[in-house]
């Protein structure tokens, strides 16, 4: 039974180290390879000994996909290529694939230089796994062999970012990666045609939620900004997630110019600074704004920011931290939480004096977005991860009331199976092709007609060819069926007057018709044949034998009933 | 447990114990149970319950709350089991009823929260801990565990079923461990009651027709073979051998992929040592499997590193078939020698490749990936056919660029199948570039070559494939250098080189960046082998590359540019770079590859390049590079300065792994334990001085990135090691002024950028170095920068502090 399968290895009803294996029609799929940053050993990568168990990883993988550059969707990619054995194709968009080698470089930083971990992947084995990347192009369909293609769809989210269509035959999956329906800043909304899949397998972090109004943040998020530095404090804002960076940096370069503001403002020279460079050349994956103005002005190239550098340090202020999410076992996390005394390294404590807001700029579509998500791509089933379990079970009634689809939400390591109706292609001979054109009709699609044929197997294709083909093809010889029926008559008559009182009845009755007495006094109407007997019991009874093939059947059914309705009387 | 912890922990376990306080995230959850592990791994689990009776209480509302989340109850589950797995404990908690009611029917196993899949993970994981003694083996015995255990093993989740069937292999082993002692291999009736009430149920899941049942069984018994080593796993194969032997029977095989790891497991195990009759059935389900099923088996057998000859011999051939075919397929008057005509008495017939293209392509794949594997073993086949082999390689990668051109009808549709396929073209550069630790007839070496050049020069060779086909080349180049590790080449070789520069040199002018890439780690290694060589120098100073080697120090790719430094090197290196000068063309003065390699590590905006500028740099040092041996003091002088201001933390390591360079010239390698001797050390501290190796180690040795500042730390114990011996007197009467070092470094220690130390006197540095505590030091930068954070008081205090303000920070990550 032909059946699309999946199984997350990760993002299965929680958020975090997406990983999600994908069978369809044979090809196996990996579908983003992420890390969760809540841990420092084996658990923060997903665990891959489910595919080894298969035979070799590049064997049994037919491609992995990364969906954007965030490292919960690609943190374990060097992991996975170089050090657990992968060896075949990575598929990515090219900013992704500009912008992810930083990202990974500085998840080892982080791991090696503050945490002192031996045996994690080296900037050689960054390298060496970007070397298998191939970029691909939006709306671009790239075939990974003969039979398995892929194409990408503009996500929003952060820059580069892709919905995926995996496609063999007439199967389809789509995975939405992270995604956001609402354009911001810099990037425009998601966008995908109605494809139609047998499965679209989305991300739910925001299920159940319906988010305010962005305006309002934003005048809140500058307001806060705003009073603090205008009290002569300073603001830090800690975000973690590259592409909230630059969203931020556009929000308030834009405010500072409008306010004619004068007070600094600097971004960390570390990682934003090394993908602000690739922001300003990946242009056509931003926004229509952004898109029509960076002729005279790249919005990235921005006035009032500039690099940090730690001399800028000096003394203490007032001071308001708004970072997004922190993971616990962090700074961040402490300060979030209210903690308001920190036990910093040899047994110094600081106290907190700021003030501490949470303001969540996360790009991701709201329940809202997701149901109209569906919508546009019109799936037969949908499958909820990277979200949380309770959330999923609001989304996913919601989605079976309004779209009258099934939906799924598979824990990690649970697989979810959908048996599929796959078209399989029959090539056609053109000798009965022309047949069918020479009966005057030209082919339409929208109109389907039958044609008889002969469907042969050979070499795992499907062939379509007149039976006189098929016949000669497979060196067979072409048996004749015929149908024969016994019609019984009270006539004592000699056989062979009642032939040629059959053959004298049927040919004043079947004038159109071709009727003949053979020699052998057997009768023939077409290629039907009426031949008379004695009855073997009963001599005052005389049986036709009356026989037809099967495209004369109309009429050997019409010449029977005809025949058991009896003679008529001789004059 | 610290007094802060036992402290926290009340609070703690009441916050868990209410439903209405969600916990941050199930990260926190695994954080806690990790410490409670690592606390009893250390002491008493009674001890800690007595004195922290919170604990119970909590498991006990586990048991009883129903509104429990079914995070925090897979917890609390696991958390028995982690407590439970010492005897004494596991009884204190018996006796309270607590394990049955929790593993038992009246907990969650009857309950809503079943349905979770982290719930019934936590009821395994909770016995897999607490399975560690007899008590527990009776009390899984009594309790009916083993038979939800037995369900479980069909569980919908990937996860719970595989954990599952790896604790009944547990309990198993457990379970006859016991009696086992002392007697050799008892018999079915003698085992224990759990051991035969599993045993039985691998049985009716052997004799089963639910394929999944079958697998499962098999799974179990899989890694029953691979870890559990008792004598006892002989009787236990001697009990189920008919019934597997029935599934190889069957047709269509059960499960074939699972079946054939159980035999391989079975066959690593002391299983053959009793029962010989287990070759015969391997041999019989080679013959058996499908081509594309065997593989795996054969490959498996040919790593034993003991079994019969013939059955080496079948499994060799099932690798060898896909590529006997090919040969087949391709052959031409007059015919290459066979794969499987060495064989002798041998009755498989060469078969045609599956007609399908997926099907062959898979087959060819992991034909070629075995062999690959296999190559370097020493257990693998003798003697080894490298010849057909070889052969056999090339022809595939013939066919898969179209090179070939089979007269045979058999040919030309492998041809079909095969040409521009990449996973194949991969598959088959990987194994020739093994190939070349073999010898070759002459003529078939040149015909690797030349295939190699194809796909080197080819236009449709994607990346991925030219960078295989560069790494195939070199290793191709290395096995013929004459005599081995010589300079020389084969005359083959060596005219090849030729066109491989002459390749490399379009190949540098890519626009793909991987393929510049590949070229340029291509350049450096054959210069690495060939540089000193007459003939490649000739090739290579009549050729562009040097110059275009140059300019990709200036590539809008980081990757690139830290390739073309090294390779920039290395050519520079072996005097490969000089302008060529004429009398009618003088040589335009350019920057020396030094000042081009220093102008990268000052101005490139990435670490990557800068990174290799100083690897690049050490070498030079490190073998004397004639540039730098004009003036070494001058060239470490000025390199430690841009490396001490450079943003990337691994460009500072590298600058100390040059200053230890430097050191190690001056004064001895290290390791040595010797002393240097005081006229040595005065000159060198006098050197050392010189180019302000000290104000670069001291402020490394305060860094804000960790690595640096034990790097630091491992040279200054170094010098101090060898410039000043434990008990050497400080000379009297002459206490050197130290105040102003001391200064500085308290400033760098406090994170104050500072003033530089200027002139330093040698004795200061000397006098600082043996007042400073660096083993303490040392041993505080071997622990992480976030330990505090990590530590388990932090995490009860961050798992109490998000009480109530979880609603408002959701988890948004990213």
């Amino acid at each position: 039974m032909p059946e699309i399968r999946v199984t997350p290895l990760g993002a299965g009803q929680d958020v975090g180290r997406s990983c999600i294996l994908v069978s369809i029609a044979g090809k196996n799929v990996m579908l983003d390879c992420g890390m969760h940053m809540g841990f420092s050993d084996d658990r923060r990568f997903p665990d891959f000994s489910y595919i080894t168990r298969s035979g070799r990883l590049t064997d049994f993988l037919d491609c992995v996909i990364i969906s954007h550059f965030h490292l919960d969707h690609c943190g374990a990619l060097p992991y996975f290529s170089e050090m657990v054995g992968y060896d075949g194709p990575i598929y990515m968009t090219q900013p992704t694939q500009a912008i992810c080698p930083i990202l990974l470089e500085d998840y080892r930083k982080i791991a090696v230089d503050k945490k002192g971990e031996a045996n994690f992947f080296t900037s050689q084995m960054i390298k060496d796994c970007m070397k298998k990347v191939v970029a691909v192009h939006l709306h671009q369909t790239v075939q990974v062999d003969d039979e398995l293609e892929i194409k990408a769809y503009y996500a929003g989210h952060v820059l580069g970012a892709a919905m995926f269509q995996i496609k063999v035959g007439s199967e389809s999956v789509v995975y939405t990666g992270d995604y956001n329906m609402t354009p911001d800043r810099h990037l425009g909304a998601a966008w995908i045609d109605k494809c139609r899949p047998n499965l679209l397998i989305t991300e739910s972090t925001y299920a159940t939620t319906i988010r305010d109004s962005k305006r309002c943040r934003e005048r809140d998020f500058l307001k806060k900004v705003h009073e603090t530095v205008e009290r002569g404090g300073k603001v830090l804002i800690p975000v973690f997630a590259l592409g909230r960076a630059q969203e931020l940096c556009i929000l308030l370069e834009t405010f500072w110019e409008r306010m004619d503001l004068k007070a600094p403002i600097y971004f960390s020279t570390g990682l934003t600074e090394k993908a602000n460079h690739y922001y300003k050349l990946f242009i056509p994956w931003t926004n229509q704004k952004i898109r029509k103005t960076f002729v005279q002005r790249n919005m990235f190239e921005f006035k009032h920011i500039k690099a940090f550098d730690r001399a800028f340090a000096d003394s203490p202020g007032p001071m308001v931290i708004m970072p997004g999410y922190c993971v616990q076992g962090t700074v961040g996390h402490k300060i979030l939480s209210g903690q308001r005394k920190l036990e910093m390294e040899g047994r110094q404590v600081l106290e907190v004096k700021m003030q501490v807001e949470y303001m969540s700029f996360s790009a991701h579509a709201d329940a809202k977005g997701i149901m109209q998500l569906v919508g546009q791509a019109e799936p037969e089933n949908v499958l909820l991860v990277h979200g949380e379990a309770k959330k999923m079970e609001f989304l996913k009634q919601k989605i079976e009331q309004e779209f009258r689809v099934s939906c799924y939400m598979p824990a990690n390591g649970e697989t979810v199976t959908l048996p599929t109706s796959p078209s399989i292609p029959v090539g056609i001979s053109l000798g009965l092709l022309k047949r069918e054109m020479a009966q005057g009709l030209l082919p339409d699609a929208k109109k389907p007609r039958l044609l008889h044929g002969t469907l042969i197997m050979k070499d795992s294709n499907f062939r379509l060819v007149s039976s006189e083909q098929a016949l000669k093809e497979l060196g067979l010889a072409e048996h004749q069926l015929r149908f024969t029926c016994r019609v019984h008559l009270h006539d004592t008559r000699k056989e062979q007057e009642m032939a040629m009182r059959v053959y004298s009845h049927l040919k004043s009755v079947l004038k159109d018709h071709c009727v003949q007495h053979l020699p052998d006094g057997s009768v023939t109407v077409e290629s039907i044949l009426v031949q008379a007997a004695a009855h073997s019991e009963d001599p005052g009874t005389k049986v036709l034998l009356v026989s037809w093939t099967y495209q004369d059947e109309e009429l050997g059914s019409y010449l029977t009933s005809l025949l058991k309705k009896g003679l008529p009387q001789a004059s | 447990m610290d007094p802060e912890c036992a402290r926290l922990l009340p609070a703690l376990c009441a916050v868990l114990a209410d439903p209405r306080q969600p916990v941050a995230d199930d990260t926190c959850l695994e954080k806690l149970l990790d410490w409670f592990k690592a606390v009893t791994e250390a002491g008493s689990s009674l001890l800690l319950l007595q004195e922290h009776p919170c604990l119970v209480e909590l498991l006990f509302h586990a048991l009883r709350a129903q509104d429990l989340s079914p995070r925090t109850l897979s917890f609390a589950l696991r958390l028995a089991g982690v407590f439970a797995a010492q005897e004494n404990c596991f009884q204190h908690l018996q006796q309270g009823e607590l394990l049955p009611g929790l593993f038992g029917e009246p907990g969650p196993l009857g309950a809503a929260a079943w349905v979770a899949p982290s719930v019934r993970s936590g009821w395994i994981q909770g016995l897999r801990s607490l399975a560690q003694h007899p008590s527990a083996l009776r009390f899984l015995a009594n309790s009916g565990a083993v038979d939800t255990i037995f369900s479980l093993q069909g569980d919908p989740s990937l996860f719970v079923a595989s954990a599952a069937g790896q604790l009944l292999v547990h309990i198993l082993d457990l379970a006859m461990r016991e009696p086992a002692e002392g007697r050799v291999c008892p018999q079915a009736w003698d085992w224990p009651v759990c051991a035969r009430k599993i045993v039985c149920h691998l049985e009716d899941c052997l004799r089963s027709d639910a394929a999944p049942r079958v697998t499962q069984a098999l799974h179990v018994l899989t890694t029953t073979f691979g870890h559990c080593h008792g004598l006892w796993t002989q009787g236990l194969w001697v009990q189920l051998s008919p019934l597997v032997a029935c599934l190889l029977e069957k047709d269509p095989m059960p499960a074939p992929h699972t079946l054939v790891d159980l035999l391989l497991s079975v066959a690593r195990s002391s299983v053959p040592s009793s029962d010989p009759g287990l070759w015969e059935t391997v041999a019989q389900t080679l013959t058996r499997l499908s081509p594309t099923q065997a593989g795996p088996l054969a490959a498996g057998i040919l790593k034993l590193q003991d079994c019969p000859q013939a059955l080496r011999i079948q499994a060799f051939n099932v690798l060898l078939q896909p590529l006997a075919c090919v040969l087949e397929a391709a052959a031409q008057a007059p015919a290459t020698p066979g794969l499987l005509e060495g064989a002798a008495g041998d009755p498989m017939a060469v078969d045609t490749l599956p007609p399908s293209k997926s099907a062959c392509v898979g087959l060819l794949c992991s034909a070629l990936a075995h062999l690959e594997l296999l190559q370097p073993l020493p257990q693998r086949p003798s003697p080894w056919p490298q010849a057909p082999l070889l052969a056999a390689t090339v022809t595939i990668l013939r066919f898969c660029n179209g090179s070939a051109a089979p007269s045979s009808e058999a040919g030309g549709r492998l041809c079909t199948m095969l040409v521009g396929c990449v996973r194949v073209q991969r598959a088959a550069l990987d194994f020739l570039g093994v190939l070349s630790q073999g010898l070759g007839p002459q003529e078939l070496v040149t015909q690797v070559f030349a295939v190699l050049l194809e796909y080197l020069m080819s236009p449709d060779s994607s990346p991925m494939v030219l960078k295989k086909a560069f790494q195939a080349t070199l290793r191709w180049l290395l096995s013929s250098a004459m005599p081995p590790g010589c300079c020389d080449l084969e005359p083959c070789a060596q005219l090849v080189l030729g066109e491989l520069l002459a390749m490399l040199q379009k190949r540098l002018c890519s626009p793909c960046w991987e393929v510049r890439d590949s070229g340029l780690e291509f350049l450096t290694q054959v210069t690495r082998h060939w540089g000193g060589q007459a003939s490649f120098r000739q090739v290579l100073l009549a050729s562009e590359l040097p110059e275009l080697t140059r300019q990709l120090l200036q590539d809008p790719e980081s990757y690139v540019r830290a390739s073309a430094v090294a390779a920039v090197g290395q050519l520079s290196s072996w005097g490969l770079l000089a302008a060529p000068s004429s009398p009618e063309q003088p040589a335009i003065p350019q920057e020396t590859p030094l000042e081009a390699l220093l102008l990268i590590l000052t101005t490139d905006s990435e670490g990557f390049p800068r990174r290799a500028v100083m690897r690049v740099f050490t070498e030079w040092l490190r073998d004397g590079h004639a540039e730098v041996a004009e003036d070494p003091e001058r060239f470490v002088a000025e390199v430690l300065r841009a490396a001490g201001k450079d943003g990337d933390w691994e460009v500072r390591v590298q600058g100390l792994e040059l200053a230890l360079v430097f050191l190690e010239r001056l004064l001895g390698p290290r390791g040595s334990s010797a002393v240097a001797p005081p006229s040595v050390t005065a000159r060198a501290m006098r050197a050392l001085c010189q180019v302000q190796l000290f104000e670069f180690a001291f402020r490394s040795l305060f860094d804000c990135d960790r690595p640096v500042a034990q790097k630091s730390c491992d040279l200054l114990l170094f010098l101090r090691a060898t410039a000043t011996p434990p008990g050497s007197p400080q000379e009297a009467g002459d206490r050197p002024n130290v105040a102003s070092v001391e200064a500085a470094l308290r400033r760098w220690r406090a994170g104050e950028q500072g003033q530089p130390l200027g002139e330093l006197a040698p004795e200061a540095i000397l006098a600082v170095l043996r007042s400073m505590d660096l083993e303490a030091l040392r041993d505080t930068l071997a622990k992480s920068s976030d330990h505090v954070e990590r530590s388990p008081q932090s995490l009860l205090q961050d798992m109490l502090a998000t009480v109530g303000v979880l609603g408002d920070n959701e988890a948004d990550c990213y």
